[in-house]
């Protein structure tokens, strides 16, 4: 063994690392989880000095299979619907305390568009300082893969499948971004597990920003997503890429920010590669009509957003996550 | 205060205790593997390595890393046809990284800042190595035999070492301050005993240099000039391409050639002899080959021999070269050519699948010429050892260089006739002196399996930016007249613009990636170097497998293992 290199014992090094460890080892998460994934990132620029309140869902059932829990941050379980609820006293109790601790409250797809809707909405109206994140995986995933209201349209989910009469989710994705940012709440963003950087600042922008903030960050799910475990990034990207996933910040309700698309991908690029959509690629005239109706929403997407970009640019879908020797990209 | 039972509760990061990894089904693992461009350098160098040094601005381990291969890098980057830039996978991205250039610069960097080569002195009972002929083999062989410990009396015909590239290799091209820095700083190494103006079979013995050393390198090249056995009259002046260069090369003059001259040949002596006419003021220079001039998509069996971007610059400097073409006969009045009829040609296979050339009746024509200088090739001149060579060349093995039948005898270089270029040599030279230093240890010699080269699609692409190479200044065509050099080099910005355009292939460059990316804090994170070079480590008892880290590694560099 030279001087410069050494054998590691991981459990030492675990505790060494050169960043704060919100989420630990050792959750039950599948492998691949987007969301595990995305948490993991959200916590990391947002801890020390938070709380969770988290509502149901696969985050909240993997990260604590009691007696054990992977936070390492104070963390309480709501229920399915009341997370903003419950972050919203959380953050009246702390303030009352004069404590400096900020709060968030996490919640999946079904915990925000669904159920969770009106505490979230109550919370925003409010004016509670709360960041709370949706990490949006498209599903109800931890009950076993049922639509919800951000399930994209004609994805296949055990409550949507293909059929005679329809070809997987009849409805559209809710616009929830937009029904948020009508909160006219300070900060409002997208972010997907695809562009960390990305995602990081925009953490770090809700919290300076401080008052009801919102961020929605996607999250594939290799099981309900159907796609392999080790293609979870790609397929992120490839949302964004597309335009299915318009990566976006508003303030007050206005849009001031995107992150522009250097090269836009076809809708096929993203869908090919799930499971969930494969009645999609069946060759027949619906499934034709189908792709094509997929196509327009990116398409209408890129227009509402203007996110076409206009060359080679650092802050872009190619140049966002350019990687450097020694990594400083994420610096 | 309010007990919370126990029940509704947990410790932070208790979650440890349970070990995600036994769900794992194939592993992730750093893999080094060779890059394209280490794979393809003749001479062994790993470009990749020593660019990566280059970008974190250590250019003293660069040229160490270097030089650890070739150490002759001044020469190389500037003679070399540098096949690791074909073969490098930037080159599939935008544009192939401009590694000759750094090569240069480093070689250039280290002469002028007498970096000292890594060699130590001989210890007392060190083994005695002789190795016959100081061209570029000879001194690859004699400075890797030094490194491994070894004495070496080096044998030179010649005044100078440098072999063919010091007699043959013009200096506009490479300039003779370079060569002779570069070679003299080897010659000085402790243990080096250099014997010039002593030709073996001439003034010396195979069997003298056979009884005083415990081995011996042969690298003799290939300096007889071949005989233009053609089936028709020639004159009886004629004068052998590299006779010309040569003279030209040593004296700076030439025999005057007004009018027009035709060179027959595709390989480095015609199209230089080409170039240097046109430099001496000839009006009209042709040049008669086979083969075709080296482009895109042309089959490497039907292109010139010569360096591509000579035959390029050779073009620009108004040299008409007939591609496809060959010599009917020489059209005489007396002794005097006055032309020669030419005939379109091409290899076609025969009834057994063997290329041969095919000349075509009915497309003859006459070109019109005051002289005719063949540059058809050398062939190894075995004076002195005429039991070794065969048809003009030393048969050897191809890997580590061992001459048939011998066991302490080995050759490479030109003399192999196989090859034919310096990094080839020093190659042939590097490899001969590990195969010397395994033989001399009482090691068996196995040729070792060949490395993979990462491919292409093992990249990520996605993390990297398109970037336009460095160009490196290059002399107007018309400013081309004496011996200054054509090629200018890159400065230290332009060398670090193409280390940091490296792909790092099949090497971790330490993005972070796999530290960001991985859902399960199963990449460790390291502050020095981790055992297997990397900065991380991978925690397999919560390793879970998905495999993100290996999909979204840049560089190729984790492998996904069951
Ligand atoms: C005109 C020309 C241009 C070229 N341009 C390039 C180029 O751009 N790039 C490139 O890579 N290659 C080029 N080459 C090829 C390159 O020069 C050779 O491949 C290379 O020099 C071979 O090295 P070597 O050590 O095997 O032989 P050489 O360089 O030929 O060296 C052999 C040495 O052995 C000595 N020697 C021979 N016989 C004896 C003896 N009996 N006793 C003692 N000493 C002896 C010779 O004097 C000579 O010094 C060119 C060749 C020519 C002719
Ligand atoms: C009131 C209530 N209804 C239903 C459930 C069952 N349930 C638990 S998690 C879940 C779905 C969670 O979906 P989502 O919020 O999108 O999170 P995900 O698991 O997809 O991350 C449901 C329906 C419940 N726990 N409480
Ligand atoms: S079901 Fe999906 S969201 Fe839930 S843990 Fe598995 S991959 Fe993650
Ligand atoms: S990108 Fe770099 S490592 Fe890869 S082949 Fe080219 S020079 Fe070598
Ligand atoms: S992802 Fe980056 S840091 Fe990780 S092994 Fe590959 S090159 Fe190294
Ligand atoms: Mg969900």
């Amino acid at each position: 063994m030279s001087a410069e290199t050494a054998r590691h014992d991981a459990k030492t090094l675990r505790h060494q690392q050169p960043r704060f460890r919100g989420l630990e080892a050792g959750h039950r998460a599948c492998q691949g989880c987007g969301e595990a994934l995305a948490a993991r990132l959200v916590t990391e620029a947002a801890g020390p000095d938070v709380m969770v309140a988290n509502a149901t869902g696969c985050l909240e059932v993997f990260t604590t299979p009691w007696p054990q829990s992977a936070w390492r941050l104070p963390w309480i379980h709501s229920v399915f619907g009341n997370a903003a609820a419950v972050a919203a006293g959380m953050e009246a109790a702390l303030k009352q305390q004069g404590r400096r601790t900020r709060v968030l409250a996490f919640a999946g797809d079904g915990g925000t568009f669904d159920i969770g809707f009106q505490a979230l909405s109550g919370m925003m109206e409010r004016g509670h300082d709360v960041l709370f994140v949706c990490f949006d995986n498209e599903a109800y995933m931890n009950t076993g893969v049922q639509r919800s209201g951000s399930t994209p349209h004609a994805a296949m989910t055990n409550t949507s499948p293909p059929g005679t009469a329809r070809m997987g989710k009849r409805h559209m994705k809710k616009d929830i971004l937009a029904i948020l940012a009508a909160h006219r709440i300070p900060y409002a963003a997208t972010a997907s597990v695809a562009y960390p950087s990305d995602l990081r600042k925009k953490v770090r922008r809700a919290m300076d920003t401080g008052g009801p903030v919102f961020l929605q960050v996607h999250s594939p799910c290799p099981l309900g997503w159907g796609h392999d475990s080790d293609l979870t990034v790609q397929v992120a990207r490839l949302a964004v890429q597309t335009g299915l996933f318009p990566l976006v910040e508003m303030e007050r309700g206005e849009l001031i920010g995107t992150l522009p698309i250097r090269e836009v991908r076809p809708v096929t690029d993203y869908l090919r590669l799930q499971q969930r959509f494969r009645h999609l690629f069946a060759g027949d005239f619906r499934a034709e009509k189908e792709l094509e109706h997929l196509q327009a929403i990116a398409d209408r997407n890129i227009e509402r957003f203007e996110l076409r970009g206009g060359g080679k640019e650092r802050y872009d879908t190619e140049g966002a996550d350019t990687v450097h020797r020694g990594g400083d990209r994420w610096a | 205060m309010t007990q919370i039972p126990p029940g509704a509760f947990a410790q932070p990061g208790t979650s440890l205790e349970f070990k995600t990894g036994s769900w794992r089904v194939q592993r992730p693992v750093h893999r080094h593997r060779a890059a394209p461009c280490h794979a393809a350098c003749p001479a062994g160098e790993d470009a990749q390595a020593y660019l990566a040094r280059v970008e974190v601005g250590d250019l003293q381990g660069a040229w160490e890393t270097l030089v650890s291969a070739n150490p002759l890098p001044a020469i190389t980057g500037r003679v070399c046809p540098h096949p690791c830039e074909t073969a490098c996978n930037r080159g599939q991205y935008d544009e192939a990284i401009g590694i000759h250039a750094v090569e240069r610069y480093l070689g250039d960097e280290a002469l002028r800042r007498e970096w000292p080569y890594p060699v130590p002195a001989p210890g007392s009972d060190a083994p005695r190595v002789a190795v016959v002929g100081a061209g570029p083999a000879g001194l690859a062989a004699a400075y890797h035999l030094l490194r491994g410990g070894c004495r070496v009396t080096l044998v030179e015909a010649l005044a100078a070492a440098g072999g063919t590239v010091r007699t043959a290799i013009p200096r506009y091209r490479l300039p003779l301050d370079t060569l002779e820095a570069e070679t003299a700083r080897l010659l000085a190494l402790p243990g080096l005993d250099f014997r010039p103006h002593t030709q073996l079979g001439r003034d010396v013995s195979l069997e003298e240099l056979r009884s005083e050393h415990a081995a011996l390198f042969l690298a003799p090249g290939r300096r007889k000039g071949q005989e233009w056995n053609a089936d028709f009259a020639i004159p009886g002046d004629l004068h052998t391409g590299l006779h010309l260069l040569e003279t030209w090369v040593a004296e700076g003059t030439l025999p005057d050639h007004p009018g027009a001259v035709a060179i027959v040949g595709g390989g480095n002596t015609a199209v230089d002899l080409s170039r240097v006419l046109r430099r001496q003021g000839v009006p009209s220079v042709h040049l008669i080959t086979h083969q075709r001039i080296p482009a895109p998509g042309v089959p490497a069996e039907d292109v010139m021999r010569a360096n591509p971007r000579e035959v390029a610059q050779a073009v620009e400097e108004g040299v008409t070269i007939h591609e496809h073409r060959g010599v009917r006969r020489l059209i005489l009045r007396g002794e005097r050519v006055v032309g020669m009829e030419l005939v379109h040609m091409k290899k076609l296979p025969d009834a057994d699948g063997r290329l041969q050339r095919v000349a075509f009746e009915g497309t003859e024509t006459v070109l019109h010429v005051d002289h005719v200088i063949p540059a058809i090739g050398q062939e190894v001149d075995p004076a002195g050892f005429e039991a070794l060579v065969e048809r003009g060349r030393i048969p050897v093995d191809p890997w580590w260089g061992r001459v048939q039948g011998q066991t302490h005898l080995f050759a490479g270089g030109d003399a192999r006739g196989d090859h034919g270029s310096v990094s080839e040599a020093v190659g042939d030279g590097r490899r001969a002196a590990l195969g010397i230093l395994a033989v001399l240890a009482g090691e068996s010699l196995e040729p070792p399996t060949p490395p993979e080269p990462v491919p292409f699609s093992d990249l990520n692409l996605h993390y990297f930016e398109p970037a336009p190479a460095a160009r490196e200044p290059v002399l107007p065509p018309q400013e081309r007249r004496g011996l200054e050099e054509v090629e200018g080099g890159l400065d230290l910005h332009g060398v670090r613009h193409e280390a940091h355009r490296c792909l790092s292939c099949g090497e971790c460059l330490a993005c972070d990636n796999c530290w960001t990316l991985c859902p399960d804090q199963a990449v460790l994170k390291t502050r020095e170097r981790a055992a297997d070079g990397s900065h991380y480590v991978f925690d397999y008892d919560y390793c879970k497998g998905c495999g993100i880290c290996a999909r979204e590694c840049p560089t190729g560099y984790i492998r996904m293992e069951s």
